[in-house]
């Protein structure tokens, strides 16, 4: 479509740089082990800085990437956290071969582990008074992963859900969901974010916040009695505490929130916007010529809300400040900071030198470089313009949404509208910004199949970005696979970016529909095997506590696994009785993990090594019920049961 | 062919059988052991568990490393643990006298003592046919209720070093001592991991960090890495250039090796994850197919392929103890195409102190098919330059060799004394010669008598130092497949004396040895010697030199004909080498064996009384042995020209050694200088006597003899070169 701005190589900028590239990948594979990136900085001068240490990885042998297939017992070199859409859980993907490696309910039921079925599994998702669950739906979108000094350190996962505005955070030792949190007045939880360092102190050098936009204006309060007043439609912007998972504050805004982005310096927060209008409708969304990206002073929030100047909506005690421009006009004391950008953009990211973040323009065929050095500035009452904070706006092609980084100072941009991504030059576009026609910021253009939304590159959100993976989640598979009836899988491609041309390496149909996902080093996770008994208040230590426990029809059942068996051959109850049945698994094998499934009873859950789960039931059927492992885990799996009789 | 072999060898066992009838059969020698006793998890279907525990009514599976299992009684519905069993060779090899360990079944009760003990198998030549097995049943029988952690050690009990003494066997000193350096071992190794003992707790090193970032070079060559190779042929497959496996490993706790090997976060998040008194180490596999992981560890969660070892303790790894391993950091590490972090979580483990990294493989036996358990180990010691205080000053117990040179020092001192001594002396024997004539050879027997008389009393029945001709099958064979100094260094004094031989032999000829020091030789001509002097000289003959001449080389025959066997059967040499009458005469004694045995000695010793040496000349197997080496010996004996004639030596040569030409064979000669004490003899030596019945008529003075063993020529100086052409 757009072949037209593909410009031959040879036309590019600096084609030393490339030439010394291409030298020295040769030389990479011959085993002489140079430092590509880092040399390559030497050369060029405008290319930022700090993409210097995380470019030092890319001196690794080409030979690495040539093959993305796993040898039988060869591991990835990657984790990939995958979002899972509609299906309402977080996925874990071996990279760069793509291969499926766990998936984790969060937001909805899943009858593998039990998750929903176990108490333990119902208290984390959420219930009502009678002990349902409270939903029963979600749509995950986003997932990011927390931070230290710039890079993952392996603690937490979290993930948005869409549909009824909840955060769900993901514990990487044990890759379990163990909270969720409800986000108070808000609807169309979209872009999530976790902040990269406290922005007062500095030996907060971890995340501590998670920020969470959102995406539809709903009245505040929203009770029923004011949906025709427009006024009240409003959409917040919101914090979550790392740790206790509690929302600590919101700020009104003006226009919604879609994706979001943080600085390294933990100073600033931001959403770009593509509803500034208040719009009801897309034509009225679309109205204005430019949105914006909107900026938090995370520091002056929080002292706005220690200060008191708050307020709360409805029920929620959650402290809301004002973050509209009308109330943020002085910027030596406003919250908030709006810097435009043309025409309902998607996606803000920040790039891995830590300098900018990048908004991609949707309906304009342009990228918005924001300078976060000015926007402090603006804060600071040093520059007069926010929008002169835009380093550089420049045209990529149609439709673009997401940008991805390699370290090296190159930006890889989905165009949706194209089915392209272009890969562009960050430095050569600000100069080209600046007046330099004949800066070439675009380097390489590469179709993918097709219509991308998402992109992400191995350690791009981070200042270790390597520049070895693209991923890039393809919305329409079409023809890429064998079909399968009318509802398709996802195209979810990889790309070798290590060189000056991209090179498409791999499709992988993935079930619908992951959104975001971020790629990053194997060796920055130490998962672990088995879990700790102590960790589970109700844990059953000893297979000598095991019994029926009965006090008038509320039953204990206490039940242990050790492979091949449970430590109640049978155990009896009595019509009526409402039952809670405890179980433990004593095994301390790595991967031994056992089921439970009650026939007739819609219990089915697994417990993991030295795990405890247990359910609550009704014992409301007489009769005899093999209770039975349902997750293989010895030579007499199918001989590990146990007799649940239930006399009437 | 190999049919004709074996039935050859069937009738010559049955034959060798025959003669050590009727109750000499040891039952347990190289028995034959079903091959699932080595590998099946259920041991004691195999061993004879029910011996040790005669109560047990289950035993469980082998479980542990190294393997035991454990014996259990039902009583009243429950299962009650007896004790443990373990079988010696699942802990260790350690071979004994045979070269071969001696397979036991040990049990120790739930409290530690031993409970029982019994022989598999051994194949101790002693035990066959020397002592009886039932003096080892004896010794073993000496562990019963003894406490697994006592210092339970072979010979008297020193209360004030808390030694407690076991009576040894006389005659199979090292077939004890290695019984029970086994003993001690297994049954420590079983407590260790079942609680009995207390584990050692060694104190944790302190690092240094010398902040120097090594390469993989530099770690290797100041063995902060080292490397472990097993080949095909060690573990029973055919040659090849490819190692079976090699694998390198490091310990990763010292911050300068774990930083160098895994780069600075990756080891900082290691050590996170340990815990007060955990270790790291890793291991990366750079050749070979053989997983060092295999998959035992799916199954019991127990990695059963690599373990490490510091002293007594054995650390094993569960799959929780494993970590993934990566990348090397360190600059020029080899591609691997397998790699772990294996975690030690116990603080008896110190990284101050040696310790050992074992692949335990099985061997399989190409001929049978069989498998057998076989380990091969590492050594791994810190440098100095990384410990604080460096090495701790380790205090390594001796080998079992050199505790039996330690305890035996006098003795050792006294034998090498007498050796040097008695070629000191017959280094000097011209002048015993010399002072010697034929009617009064006492300046020569005197010392040589001497020498007999210590041989037989000191060297052959005090010190049990006869030299065998199965110790020069065995160095035979230990030169064609594996030579083991320690092998040889076991018995002192047979040691001591083989050096003597060899470099007697070969300066002398072997009559040093055979005519001086043998103890049996001494006895039987000093049998003779004794017949002769008290009347029975009549009776005393000698064979005609042609029948002599004949039989000499049955010897030879019989030698050829042991190493032949010994190529088929060890086992079966050692009996065939009955023929020497030395184990019955002094190792064991003729009362502790059975009559034939005796009958044999006596009639080679009876005969002896009648004739000179008789088993020396025609039999011994061992002097034929020393003989062809004689023929190179430095120094012969000394002969004139007139010596090709004149056969007055020849005459009087007991061994008859010397021929019609006068020539001495070597191969035969007993040294016993009879014909040198005539060579300067000029009242017994023809010439000598002619030439002094000259210069007396003549009136000349009778000068000294020479060393050609003529007078000195008195001529002028002119005249003695006419004289020296004579």
């Amino acid at each position: 479509m757009s072949q037209d701005l593909t410009k031959p190589l040879d036309a590019q900028p600096d084609p030393g740089r490339r030439k010394f590239l291409n030298t020295a990948a040769l030389v990479g594979l011959s085993g002489a082990g140079l430092s590509v990136g880092l040399s390559a900085c030497k050369q060029d001068a405008p290319a930022p800085k700090a993409a210097a240490p995380a470019a030092a990885p890319a001196a690794a042998p080409v030979a690495e990437h040539a093959n993305i297939h796993m040898k039988p017992g060869e591991l990835d070199t990657y984790y990939g956290f995958w979002s899972g859409g509609h299906t309402g859980d977080f996925r874990v993907l071996g990279m760069p071969s793509g291969r499926e490696l766990h998936r984790v309910p969060c937001f909805v039921p899943d009858a593998l582990v039990g998750w929903g079925v176990t108490n333990e599994s119902k208290a984390v998702m959420g219930t009502k008074p009678n002990g349902e669950l409270q939903f029963t739906v979600g749509d995950t979108h986003h997932t990011h992963a927390s931070y230290k000094d710039g890079n993952y350190d392996g603690r937490y996962a979290w993930i948005n859900e869409k549909i009824n505005a909840r955060i769900a955070r993901i514990r990487l030792d044990y890759f379990v969901c163990d909270k969720i949190t409800k986000l108070p007045n808000v609807q169309g939880f979209h872009g999530i974010f976790p902040d990269k360092r406290d922005p007062v102190d500095p030996a907060i050098n971890y995340t501590t916040r998670v920020f969470c936009g959102a995406e539809f204006h709903i009245p505040l309060p929203n009770n029923g009695t004011n949906a025709d007043s427009m006024d009240a439609y409003r959409s917040l912007f919101s914090c979550v505490d790392a740790e206790t998972m509690e929302v600590r504050w919101q700020v009104l805004i003006d226009g919604n929130c879609d994706l979001v982005a943080t600085s390294y310096d933990g100073k600033l927060a931001a959403t770009n916007q593509y509803n500034v209008e208040n719009g009801m409708t897309y034509e009225n969304m679309m109205s204005a010529e430019r949105d914006a990206c909107l900026f938090f002073n995370i520091a002056r929030i929080e002292q706005a809300v220690k200060d008191g100047k708050f307020k709360t909506y409805g029920t929620s005690k959650v402290p809301v400040v004002d973050g509209t421009r009308a109330s943020n006009t002085d910027p030596k004391t406003a919250l908030t900071c709006t810097v435009t950008v043309p025409k309902n953009p998607h996606g803000v990211n920040a790039s891995p030198d830590a300098k900018y973040f990048i908004c991609a323009g949707k309906l304009s065929p342009t990228a918005t470089v924001i300078e976060l050095q000015k926007v402090l500035d603006w804060f600071d009452g040093k520059l007069a313009d926010a929008d002169k904070a835009i380093a550089a706006e420049v045209e990529l092609g149609l439709g673009p949404l997401h940008t991805a980084f390699d370290g090296r100072g190159n930006a890889y941009t989905t165009l949706f509208l194209d089915s392209q991504i272009v890969k562009w030059n960050v430095a050569a576009a600000i100069k080209f910004h600046a007046g330099d026609a004949n800066s070439q910021y675009v380097v390489d253009r590469l179709d993918v199949h097709y219509q991308p939304g998402h992109i992400n590159a191995s350690q791009s959100e981070t200042i270790a970005a390597d520049g070895k993976w693209l991923a890039v989640g393809c919305k329409f598979s079409k023809d890429r696979f064998l079909p399968i009836g009318p509802m398709h899988p996802e195209n979810e491609q990889l790309v070798d970016i290590s060189g000056d041309k991209m090179v498409h390496v791999a499709d992988h149909p993935i079930r619908p529909e992951p959104h975001d996902f971020i790629i990053f080093k194997r060796d920055l996770l130490n998962p672990k095997k088995i879990y700790n008994l102590d960790d589970f208040p109700l844990a059953i230590k000893d297979p000598a506590q095991s019994g029926v426990f009965r006090e008038g029809n509320k039953v204990t059942v206490k039940i242990t696994s050790q492979a091949p068996a449970f430590s109640l051959r049978e155990f009896k109850l009595k019509v009526g009785d409402e039952v809670t049945l405890i179980l433990t698994n004593l095994d301390k094998i790595e991967d031994l993990t056992h089921g439970f499934a009650i026939p007739e009873y819609n219990v089915n859950f697994i417990v993991s090594p030295q795990e405890t789960a247990s359910v609550s039931f009704k014992a409301d059927k007489p009769g005899v019920f093999w209770c039975y492992c349902t997750h293989f885990c010895h030579a007499l799996h199918l001989e590990m049961r146990s007799r649940m009789i239930v006399e009437a | 062919m190999q049919t004709l072999l074996t039935v050859l060898r069937h009738c010559v066992v049955s034959a060798a059988l025959a003669l050590a009838a009727p109750a000499a059969l040891a039952n347990a020698y190289e028995a034959h052991l079903p091959a699932e006793i080595n590998t099946a998890p259920q041991l004691c279907d195999y061993a004879p568990c029910k011996d040790i525990f005669p109560n047990a009514t289950s035993f469980s599976e082998r479980k542990g490393r190294p393997f035991y299992v454990e014996a259990y009684a039902e009583a009243d519905g429950k299962r009650k643990l007896l004790g443990y069993v373990v079988l010696s060779t699942d802990v260790t090899d350690l071979p004994a006298y045979s070269g071969k360990p001696v397979i036991t079944l040990i049990g120790l009760d739930a409290e530690g003592r031993f409970a029982g003990v019994k022989i598999l198998k051994h194949s101790e030549p002693i035990l066959l046919l020397g002592i009886p097995e039932s003096a080892l049943i004896k010794f073993n029988d000496q562990y019963l209720g003894k406490f697994v952690g006592d210092n339970i050690q072979v010979g008297q009990s020193r209360p004030e070093e808390n030694i407690i003494g076991l009576d040894a066997i006389s005659g199979a000193t090292v077939t004890v001592i290695a019984q029970n350096q086994v003993m001690m071992t297994a049954g420590a190794a079983v407590g260790r991991q079942v609680g009995i003992l207390e584990p050692v707790v060694r104190e944790q090193a302190r690092f240094i960090e010398r902040k120097h970032a090594p390469d993989w070079n530099a770690l290797v060559e100041e063995g902060s890495i080292k490397r472990l190779v097993v080949t095909p042929e060690q573990v029973g497959l055919p040659r090849g250039s490819e190692p079976f496996i090699e694998l390198w490993f490091g310990y990763l706790n010292q911050p300068d090796i774990g930083k160098a090997v895994l780069g600075a976060s990756a080891w900082s998040n290691l050590m996170g994850r340990l815990k007060e008194g955990e270790h790291a180490l890793f291991v990366v596999r750079t050749a070979g197919k053989e997983s060092f992981k295999g998959s035992g560890f799916v199954r019991g969660g127990i990695y059963d392929r690599v373990q490490v070892r510091q002293d007594m303790d054995a650390f094993t790894f569960r799959d929780l103890d494993y970590y993934n391993l990566y990348s090397v950091a360190a600059p020029g590490a080899p591609a691997f195409s397998e790699s772990g972090i294996f975690i030690i979580r116990s603080d008896s483990f110190s990284g101050a102190y040696p310790w050992k990294f074992v692949f335990l493989g099985n061997r399989v036996d190409r001929a049978t098919g069989t498998r057998s358990f076989a380990n091969f180990d590492a050594d791994y010691w810190l440098q100095d330059t990384y410990l604080e205080g460096g090495r701790p000053h380790i205090v390594v117990p001796d080998a079992p060799w050199l505790r039996v040179w330690k305890t035996r020092a006098v003795e050792i001192g006294l034998f090498v004394a007498l050796l040097i001594a008695v070629a000191a002396v017959y280094a000097n024997r011209d002048r015993l010669t010399r002072a010697s004539t034929r009617k009064n050879k006492w300046p020569v027997n005197a010392f040589k008598y001497t020498g007999w008389i210590i041989s037989i009393g000191f060297v052959g029945f005090h010190l049990l130092a006869q030299p065998s001709i199965t110790q020069v099958l065995t160095w035979f064979h230990a030169l064609l497949f594996q030579w083991t100094w320690e092998l040889f260094l076991t018995d002192p004094f047979i040691f001591l004396f083989w050096i003597f031989i060899i470099v007697t032999v070969f300066l002398w000829g072997r009559g040093l040895f055979c005519g001086w020091m043998c103890p049996f030789g001494s006895a039987s001509e000093l049998l003779y010697k004794i017949a002769g002097s008290i009347g029975l000289k009549r009776f005393q003959f000698k064979l005609s030199q042609r029948a002599h001449d004949r039989l000499k080389w049955l010897k030879y025959w019989v030698f050829f004909g042991l190493l032949a066997v010994s190529v088929f059967s060890m086992g079966l040499a050692e009996v065939l080498a009955e023929v020497e009458p030395f184990k019955t005469t002094f190792l064991v004694g003729v009362l502790n064996r059975n009559w034939p045995y005796g009958l044999f000695v006596a009639v080679l010793l009876g005969l002896s009384i009648f004739t000179e040496r008789p088993f020396c000349k025609y039999l011994c197997p061992l002097g034929a042995a020393l003989a062809m080496p004689s023929t190179f010996r430095w120094f012969g004996l000394r002969r004139k020209q007139e010596c090709s004639t004149c056969h007055a030596c020849a005459v009087g040569c007991g061994s008859l050694a010397i021929d019609k030409h006068g020539r001495i064979d070597h191969r035969e000669c007993m040294l016993c200088l009879d014909c040198m004490v005539l060579y300067t003899d000029d009242r017994a030596c023809p010439p000598l006597v002619k030439e002094r019945k000259q210069r007396e008529k003549a009136g000349l003075a009778l000068t000294p003899i020479g060393e050609d063993g003529y007078y000195i020529p008195i001529k002028p100086v002119p005249a003695r070169a006419a004289g020296s052409t004579r």
